[in-house]
């Protein structure tokens, strides 16, 4: 009780910080907690960006691609690695070298190739779902016991009744998890490309705010975006926790 | 291997791709002599950046991890603010941070040590946390004083979830600066691959990303490499 207690007081204090510093500092800078409520409400009526539900759809289309996208890489490669003992040997630590690489550096190679529209933005979500996924799906395999595979064999279970019935809930719980960060991170590749450069859709609208000094603006169309974000988490967090529940 | 660098050859050369977009890998070997003057230069500049923003990720990482770790009601308040703050995409305050601290050099580390810091933390809080209670209570009750307490018992308890978050840290870190020289550069490996982007460069795009991933395996190798001996040294 005090510590949630403590939390909300700190949670306080900060807005009040805050708000004292933004109304000291030059407005083009600071926008105090009092200045972004009008233009937020400015926001969701769409007064100041009339485009706005036009550019939230599209970063979610271009979230859902990505993420479509990278369940269907992930597994495919993941399994494939995952099955092939030589194909894992060979390949396993290529993709765990290029896990080592700032993905970023792929994105001005994936903007020249794709163009500024949707395109390059959900090959860079791809391109950061996909690796936690596929990883998983590897580490979810090494899990799996191979007595209990050779036994359920041995009992005249064919390939389908194996995976299924063995190694799917054996690996599921790292599965699951590999799934819900592969998420968050297309939703963060997604953002990312659109800032970096883009001509509609949510990342946009914060540049253009940005680029005209509107901060207030910036700061709605951030909270906005934030609430994208935080509810895909939330999402993929009651669909992990059913999962889990299933294999218990 | 070979054989995909065999067929992206091929197919360059058959005409399969559009060679504007995608070079052959014969035409990036001459790219990379001719920019490695000036890539060279943006890749010691980003790399100096993202040293500074690495050392200070570790240092404020490593003593707020130990800080509120180490206290249970700090810990206990902060913990989810230090998770919401480590799950959000940063690149959200990226625009307001380029408004506050303007393009150069103080934005990209900054940038990267919030990418930084924040794993350290939540790594070495977890490390301080499960810290066996019994050890803890054992040494007390020999007479360990506070400062004995932190320095023989906690540090060497969590020295491999620091490396583990050393290692992690750099390549954010890494990123953290590329993404600011992409975003708001006027140097740097970030702000070369985004010109080379802009102007239809591909060959010099390719060499300039291909130096940059093997800069950063090599440095992630190094602290790999750096970590086991220091495991093995530890016993």
């Amino acid at each position: 009780m005090t510590v949630v207690g403590l939390r909300l007081a700190l949670l306080a204090l900060l807005l009040a910080i805050w708000e004292i510093a933004g109304r000291l500092v030059n407005p083009l800078l600071g926008v105090p907690p009092s200045a972004v409520v009008p233009a937020l409400r400015d926001l969701l009526r769409l007064q100041s960006y009339p485009d706005l539900p036009a550019s939230i759809l599209l970063t979610l289309r271009e979230i859902g691609a990505a993420y479509a996208l990278s369940v269907a890489a992930g597994l495919a490669c993941g399994f494939m690695l995952g099955m092939h003992r030589l194909a894992g040997r060979a390949w396993g630590p290529m993709l765990a070298a290029l896990y080592a690489v700032p993905a970023v550096v792929w994105y001005p190679s994936l903007m020249l190739f794709f163009g500024l529209d949707a395109a390059s933005k959900i090959a860079f979500g791809f391109l950061l779902g996909f690796f936690p996924i596929a990883l998983a799906v590897l580490a979810g395999i090494r899990q799996v016991s191979p007595q209990l595979v050779v036994v359920a064999r041995a009992y005249g279970a064919g390939t389908v009744t194996v995976f299924r019935r063995v190694m799917l809930p054996a690996m599921l719980f790292t599965l699951v998890g590999g799934l819900r960060t592969g998420l968050a991170l297309c939703v963060i590749g997604v953002v990312v490309g659109e800032i970096l450069g883009s001509k509609a859709g949510m990342g946009a609208l914060i540049n253009h705010a940005y680029g005209l000094l509107r901060t207030a603006d910036y700061v709605a169309l951030v909270l906005v975006t934030l609430v994208m974000v935080v509810g895909s988490d939330v999402l993929a967090s009651l669909l992990e926790r059913r999962a889990r529940r299933w294999t218990d | 291997m070979i054989v995909v660098l065999g067929l992206w050859e091929l197919a360059a050369r058959m005409g399969w791709v559009d060679p504007l977009f995608v070079p052959a890998p014969s035409a990036i070997v001459p790219a990379l002599m001719r920019i490695s003057g000036g890539a060279l230069a943006g890749l010691a500049d980003t790399l100096g950046k993202t040293a500074v923003a690495y050392v200070l990720s570790v240092v404020l990482g490593v003593s707020a991890g130990i800080a509120v770790g180490s206290v249970r009601l700090l810990r206990e308040v902060l913990s989810p603010y230090v998770i919401a703050l480590y799950g959000i995409p940063k690149i959200l305050v990226l625009p307001w941070i380029v408004l506050l601290l303007g393009y150069g050099t103080t934005p990209a580390v900054f940038y990267g040590v919030l990418h930084g810091f924040f794993p350290i933390m939540v790594l070495v809080m977890g490390a301080v946390r499960d810290v066996d209670r019994t050890l803890v209570t054992v040494a007390r009750s020999l007479g360990a004083t506070t400062w004995q307490l932190y320095w023989k018992v906690l540090l060497p308890a969590i020295v491999p979830s620091v490396l583990g978050g050393m290692r992690l840290g750099v390549v954010f870190c890494l990123l953290g600066v590329l993404v600011v020289e992409m975003f708001a550069g006027v140097r740097g490996m970030g702000y070369v691959l985004g010109s080379y982007a802009n102007g239809f460069q591909a060959p010099e795009l390719f060499a300039a990303t291909a130096l940059v991933s093997v800069a950063s395996i090599t440095i992630v190798l190094a602290l790999d490499h750096l970590n086991e001996k220091l495991s093995r040294w530890r016993g």
